[in-house]
């Protein structure tokens, strides 16, 4: 029974490309599909709305943008994957990430889920409330952690196009 | 994501010299300007003030949060103000506001820019964390307490 599906989970942050552009060497190499997920994060909208720090129509415009950023993103790493000739899948998704992650990549059934890198050091609020760090936890399936760009970056490159 | 490495002690005004809450937005957007965090100070001001007609971000316990995402800023920006005399801020607790946090954004960091703020709020709403925050007196206390509650 080999791998047949990578989950990789795209955080928004500057460094999403480079986790991206290593599950998708991953699904080249491995010729296994791609599915990409990207959570728009209603929790800490919910928490800013219940601490008075957001009115209504400013969560909700804040959803959209951040909707709008998350199309954007999938939408790029779409066309890089069909630059490479794998077959590929995206998910726009809304909620608290780790249980949207967790659930998508059990619905799945996932080989494997790619993820960005957490802080080399977090503090106790911070590994508590870090999503990344309760996807790594939660996982229904083994986890690749992104690290090293510039060596991502060669892979990237070397696997060549279509 | 923690609050104290976006706060320097260059953007902490430990005693602001304005009464009112546009004039104490402006005090704290010119710190920003002056460190070359913001591009275009009215249009930041502007943004702030135009949140701040949606409801205000005084949130209570003399805490103001007045926040907007703009492309007049570089990055994330917050600026810290105290007010000894008190600032009026329409609160929803009808207190009047010793401590202003002016927070910005470029729209393309909203992702740290928003778990920023979840990190204020959590912080904000220890009681322990809020007494040591107001007895701080210097830029560099006021840091320290951050440091200390984020380790």
């Amino acid at each position: 029974m080999g791998l047949r599906t990578i989950v990789v989970s795209i955080a928004g942050s500057p460094s999403s490309l480079i986790t991206a552009k290593y599950a998708i060497a991953l699904a080249k190499l491995l010729s296994v599909k791609l599915v990409a997920l990207y959570v728009v994060d209603k929790k800490v909208l919910q928490d800013l709305l219940k601490s008075r720090i957001f009115v209504d129509v400013e969560a909700r415009v804040y959803e959209r943008d951040l909707e709008q950023q998350g199309a954007a993103i999938l939408e790029r790493i779409s066309k890089m994957a069909l630059d490479k000739g794998i077959a590929f899948e995206s998910f726009l998704m809304k909620g608290v990430v780790s249980d949207e992650v967790f659930n998508k990549a059990q619905e799945l059934q996932a080989d494997l889920l790619v993820m960005g890198e957490l802080k080399e050091k977090m503090s106790r609020t911070e590994v508590f409330y870090d999503e990344g760090e309760r996807i790594l936890r939660r996982s229904p399936c083994p986890i690749v952690m992104v690290k090293n760009p510039a060596m991502v970056e060669a892979l990237y490159k070397e696997i060549g196009p279509l | 994501m923690r609050f104290s490495e976006f706060l320097t002690k260059e953007s902490c005004v430990m005693d602001l010299n304005t009464f009112t809450k546009e004039a104490a937005i402006r005090e704290l957007a010119d710190v920003l300007t002056k460190q070359e965090r913001v591009a275009d100070e009215e249009d930041f001001i502007k943004h702030v003030l135009e949140r701040e007609m949606l409801g205000s971000t005084g949130i209570g316990n003399h805490v103001a949060i007045p926040h907007c995402p703009t492309r007049s800023v570089k990055g994330v920006v917050v600026a810290f103000g105290r007010s000894k005399q008190g600032i009026d801020f329409q609160s929803f607790d009808g207190q009047e506001v010793n401590n202003i946090f002016l927070m910005g954004t470029n729209p393309e960091d909203l992702n740290i820019y928003l778990k920023l703020l979840a990190t204020l709020s959590k912080l904000l709403n220890d009681r322990i964390f809020r007494q040591e925050f107001g007895n701080a007196a210097t830029p560099d206390e006021l840091i320290a307490v951050f440091k200390k509650h984020e380790k």
